[in-house]
């Protein structure tokens, strides 16, 4: 059975459709990314799983499942127990996901008395445990300090320790180091890849950076306008890409040693199209130079390990 | 030949106040900065968060006094410049093309402006100069009659783009300037620059955190570390054989799209470096995996480039 099991995902917002059809079946012990440039609905995705959509959102899926349980009919209590302990999750922004009225002590032990109970000294000791581990120098002192006084890279890993609080099986993070310096990302994602391999952790890792895409995932799935239009393991996606915007999007990027300096990269002509709600079919097609008539339909994805949602590839 | 842009000893410091009755500590942004950019070269200026990158910006456009030093363009001395003078010879293009822009004129006003507040031209002229540069940089004369808030932001870009080069300057400072847009707009941003820069002939100073970028576009890179370029090198030599143990670090985070390789150990430690803070002999020992004792207390020789003891012969 599957961590986390994502088939056919809906999600609207009044008439506009933000995910359209994201299939995404994370395993336990692997690392599945999920790459897409803004709006393509990949947070959007992640939120649907935990159950944090904005009010207003109307959500369907053909499956959403946890572990085996149904997440569809869960109410908000009944999520709300599972999430921060058998799922947890990592924001881009750690300034304001940590509350900065209370020291980053309390707030890790509230996530652990709440799910758990016990003592809140046996969760502060917790608490400290798990700073050190993510190498944070000193978290004995850290406990009684409050978010402002960290710098951004402490912050995401005083995150990262409080999603470990409760020994979470899935670990949802959304663009956990596109707001710090790339010396800190490598060393946050070091971090996150060997905490996975260590605890054994299903990771969903939201992100629009295809370099971090290349090092960390075991499997990625490529987003477009509200779809998964590819999904593969990493090697091959990069290798042999075959949705044209998964091409596409490769091409445009700057890779040292690759590329010589100076020369034109690579472009995607157009713009994402509005995703109105009877928005049907292929959501490249009005940038792809492949595009035919046929894309006008809804195309499903097609494939046994290497999933692509297109007419050339049917 | 006099060069483009010149810079010498630049320093700029601030005076924090530390609490309601602390006494104010002093931050050293920018601390000492020396410079010669020939003409029609383009200069990559590479940094973490609070190394100074943007106050040296506004340094060079003049947007800050020096606490110490002087920046000159084309041989005379910035400061002694006026406004008008200033922003003939030099154009800043920022990050963030969602507030760079005023949302209440339509963007070929927003063009317009700086010929406007020049004077001299007629309404006629300045609009045919301004629809002409907004076709250079891809916009359509039906889109110049929208407003900010209903282009994407690539198109944005491309509008303070063209605001930027509408008065013809020598000068075109990027800071940041494709870190708010995708990568396929990115892309598009990157070739439209080095478009320009080519058949207009301008000396560009790019600021960027991201290294791939950076390497694509420069001619020439400086590396910045707590106020000062640690190195400087020519782009490939810099990309190829990175000298400071900074740069190295630097080089080794960047994350390329290749599948296989892990993420490496930049071997970095987790203390962080503070501006209001600057350590004694060379700034970058703290964090620096190479340090000997010699780096906490003597300041680092200039060798080929690189503000390093380990370097000295």
């Amino acid at each position: 059975m599957s961590l986390l099991e994502i088939r056919d995902l809906h999600v609207r917002f009044g008439a506009t459709a933000a995910v359209r059809g994201a299939d995404i079946v994370v395993e336990r012990g692997e690392t599945h990314c999920i790459v897409g440039e803004s709006g393509c609905g990949k947070s959007v995705t992640s939120l649907a799983v935990m159950g944090l959509l904005a009010k207003g959102a109307q959500r369907r899926a053909g499956r959403m499942a946890f572990d085996g349980i149904d997440l569809q009919p869960m109410s908000e209590r009944q999520l709300s127990r599972l999430r921060g302990d058998r799922m947890a999750m990592i924001f881009q922004e750690p300034m304001t996901s940590l509350n900065p009225a209370y020291t980053v002590g309390s707030q890790m032990a509230e996530v652990r008395t709440r799910h758990k109970g016990g003592s809140r000294r046996a969760a502060l000791e917790r608490a400290e445990e798990l700073l050190a581990k993510v190498g944070i120098t000193a978290p004995g002192l850290r406990l009684g300090q409050f978010p402002h006084q960290l710098s951004g890279g402490l912050r995401q890993r005083v995150m990262i320790a409080m999603a470990l609080m409760n020994d979470p099986e899935l670990l949802i993070a959304d663009e956990p180091t596109t707001a710090l310096d790339v010396t800190i990302q490598a060393q946050i994602l070091r971090l996150l890849a060997q905490l996975q391999s260590e605890l054994g952790l299903g990771l969903m890792l939201i992100t629009h950076d295809l370099g971090v895409v290349a090092r960390v995932a075991t499997r990625v799935s490529v987003m477009y306008a509200g779809q998964v239009v590819e999904s593969a393991p990493t090697a091959e996606l990069f290798a042999n890409p075959q949705h044209p915007y998964t091409r596409g999007l490769l091409d445009c990027l700057p890779v040292p040693g690759k590329l010589p300096p100076g020369s034109q990269l690579g472009t995607i002509p157009g713009m994402v199209p509005k995703l109105t709600e009877d928005f049907r079919g292929c959501g490249f097609r009005s940038r792809c130079g492949f595009a035919q008539p046929a894309c006008e339909n809804e195309i499903p994805l097609t494939g046994d390990n290497h999933l692509c949602r297109c007419v050339l590839a049917q | 030949m006099t060069p483009a842009i010149e810079i010498r000893n630049l320093s700029k410091r601030f005076h924090v106040k530390q609490g309601l009755f602390g006494k104010p500590r002093e931050v050293r942004a920018v601390d000492g900065i020396d410079l010669a950019l020939p003409e029609g070269a383009t200069l990559g200026i590479v940094g973490e968060s609070g190394c100074g990158k943007s106050t040296l910006a506004k340094l060079i456009l003049g947007l800050l006094a020096p606490s110490e030093g002087e920046v000159r363009v084309a041989g005379q001395s910035l400061m002694a410049l006026g406004r008008r003078e200033r922003a003939k010879l030099i154009q800043p293009v920022f990050q963030d093309p969602f507030s760079s822009l005023n949302p209440r004129r339509r963007v070929l006003d927003v063009v317009a402006m700086p010929l406007v507040a020049q004077g001299g031209l007629s309404s006629a002229e300045i609009r045919a100069q301004s629809l002409a540069m907004l076709e250079r940089v891809g916009i359509s004369a039906e889109m110049a009659g929208r407003y900010p808030a209903q282009l994407s932001g690539g198109q944005r870009q491309r509008v303070a783009i063209a605001r930027a080069l509408v008065l013809r300057p020598r000068i075109l400072l990027c800071d940041e300037p494709t870190s708010a847009l995708d990568v396929s707009v990115q892309a598009q941003i990157l070739n439209l620059l080095a478009e320009l820069r080519r058949d207009l002939g301008i000396t560009t100073l790019f600021i960027s955190h991201n290294l791939a970028v950076v390497e694509h576009v420069a001619d020439e890179v400086a590396v910045m570390y707590l106020g000062r370029f640690v190195e400087r090198a020519p782009a490939a030599e810099l990309f190829a054989a990175p000298r400071h143990p900074y740069t190295r670090a630097l080089l080794a985070s960047v994350l390329t799209p290749e599948p296989g390789l892990g993420v490496p150990d930049v071997g970095l430690g987790d203390t962080m470096p503070d501006p209001s803070n600057v350590p004694t002999g060379c700034r970058f020992h703290p964090r620096c995996p190479v340090a000997i004792p010699r780096c906490s207390t003597e300041a680092p020789p200039l060798v080929g480039g690189a503000e390093c003891h380990l370097l000295a012969p």
